[in-house]
């Protein structure tokens, strides 16, 4: 699969890669590798150009609006800058994950089921925050409104959780946090995850399998027990640097 | 440090520059002695003397109680007005909504053309004339006065609508997007709330201008406090003028506090 962006800039060559279900795959990279290409072009944000893309059988890069939405519905995305509606209550943001399963209607209405609501006051229980539900969302310091954004993603129900750098805006203890719950609920669910990061001891501690981006094309992909610290410099393309490493844990 | 040179606040003017201000000074200056000139000012007198017209407009009516027993009928009149008003920019804000979103660069991309081309002809037209073209259609009457207010409301409200949606951020949209919702869902949860507050804020500043403008629409027929000012200008009755301003100006100021502690909560 490659992606060639209308600029001509091409953001990814001749990728091949196949996810197994249920893994936690940490994709690493310096910036402008093509991690986020990779991760967009899966829920189709971005169209890779070229090649195929399957999801249980089913090649993404065909679907118009209808199959579009249903696979964004099964295939739920965390941000960087968590993306939620700063003005909005907590419980409303973690519901915005419902709209796909929810008529047009009925959600311009507000009118969600009973059944839907448990779920994301459930799922706002698995990170921590249900006393926070409605707060607004601006109210929460930057590590809480990133769980709501886990929580909003549970609540979509998905099958794979993509991570587009979730934890670039958090200092480094929050950052472990939410990547230990994230970690953790995707192995009690037994979501397929991949998660974009450029932190390597972080990259090293959560994943069960790293790929490695240099230029757009994979330079690496292999499980966790096979990476050493060469293997990043392969990434990376140079010797690594402290400023590769996060550190932090507080555990 | 004694040696260092002197900053001035403002950069060093070259030669160009000096040449270019004084250009513009003259060519402003003759426009002006030009537009003076066209205006060829000249007062033809009057029998009745100013000061006696002043202290009918602005003496008699607060000191005689022949006068000051009309306050409550014109109350009548100002609350139609402010009716009107108020009508006019709930039909506008309503209306001015969708056609926002189509004018809005990042939403509707190069559809927005559309949608600001429409707004645009709309502000092109004075509220007074659509006030007389539904005087004609619809009839004499506070109706036509709605109408006009609100046709020419959503042309500033649907603009500075907008406005607001082009400055949001986005990326709301994307997570929406990225979570199955359709457009609809992704503008009603991902923009919606983020601009509520300045919409609401847009309308009641709005109004204020309704107020004042529905005041004029009487003089053309479309109801409210202006039939009863311009008839009584017509008649020279300058009590009853003065009386009418007194009230538009006591409500209109009135209308501006309120309307101003209400958006100073909202945004």
């Amino acid at each position: 699969m490659s992606l060639v962006y209308p600029n001509g800039h091409q953001g990814l060559k001749d990728i091949n890669l196949t996810i197994n279900d249920g893994e936690f795959v940490v994709v690493v990279g310096m910036s402008g590798a093509g991690k986020s290409s990779l991760i967009r072009s899966i829920n189709r944000m971005v169209t890779p150009t070229d090649g195929e893309l399957l999801l249980d059988g089913e090649n993404v890069l065909t679907f118009k609006e209808r199959k579009l939405r249903q696979l964004r519905t099964n295939v739920g995305m965390v941000f960087q800058s968590y993306n939620l509606v700063k003005r909005m209550s907590v419980l409303r943001n973690v519901m915005a994950g419902r709209l796909g399963h929810t008529g047009t209607l009925r959600s311009m209405l507000g009118l969600f089921s009973q059944d839907d609501l448990q779920l994301a006051m459930n799922n706002l229980k698995r990170v921590g925050i249900e006393e926070k539900a409605y707060v607004r969302a601006d109210q929460l310091s930057g590590g809480q409104q990133q769980r709501v954004s886990i929580a909003r993603v549970l609540t979509q129900q998905p099958k794979v959780i993509l991570a587009d750098e979730p934890v670039a805006s958090l200092d480094p203890p929050t950052s472990h946090r939410v990547m230990k719950d994230l970690r953790r609920i995707s192995k009690e669910d037994n979501l397929t995850t991949l998660v974009n990061l450029h932190f390597i001891d972080m990259a090293m501690e959560y994943a069960d399998r790293i790929i490695g981006l240099r230029d757009g094309q994979v330079v690496f992909d292999g499980p966790i027990s096979e990476v050493s610290e060469a293997t990043f410099e392969e990434i990376y393309g140079r010797p690594i640097k402290d400023d590769d490493l996060l550190g932090g844990d507080e555990e | 440090m004694s040696e260092q040179a002197k900053i001035s606040l403002r950069k060093a003017q070259t030669r160009r520059g000096k040449i270019k201000f004084y250009m513009t000074l003259i060519i402003l200056s003759a426009l002006y002695i030009i537009a003076i000139l066209n205006t060829s000012f000249s007062i033809s007198g009057s029998q009745a003397s100013p000061l006696d017209t002043l202290r009918r407009i602005f003496i008699v009516p607060i000191t005689q109680v022949d006068y000051i027993v009309q306050f409550p009928e014109y109350i009548g009149y100002m609350l139609e007005t402010i009716a009107i008003a108020f009508a006019g920019v709930v039909v506008a804000t309503i209306l001015a909504i969708p056609v926002a979103f189509l004018a809005a660069r990042n939403i509707s991309k190069k559809f927005s053309y559309l949608g600001k081309a429409l707004l645009n002809a709309i502000r092109a037209i004075p509220e007074l004339i659509f006030a007389i073209i539904f005087v004609a259609a619809v009839g004499i009457g506070p109706y036509a006065g709605v109408l006009a207010i609100s046709i020419n409301s959503i042309g500033m409200l649907g603009k500075l609508y907008a406005e607001v949606i082009e400055s949001i951020d986005l990326s709301t949209v994307d997570a929406i997007r990225a979570s199955g919702g359709n457009r609809l869902q992704a503008i009603w949860y991902g923009v919606l709330p983020q601009v509520l507050p300045e919409f609401s804020s847009y309308s009641i500043y709005r109004f204020e201008i309704d107020v004042r403008a529905s005041t004029v629409l009487g003089i053309v027929g479309a109801g409210g406090i202006g039939a009863p000012l311009i008839l009584a200008t017509y008649q020279r009755n300058w009590e009853d003028v003065g009386m009418i301003l007194i009230v538009v100006v006591l409500f209109v100021s009135l209308i501006d506090f309120i309307s101003g502690k209400i958006r100073k909560k909202l945004v």
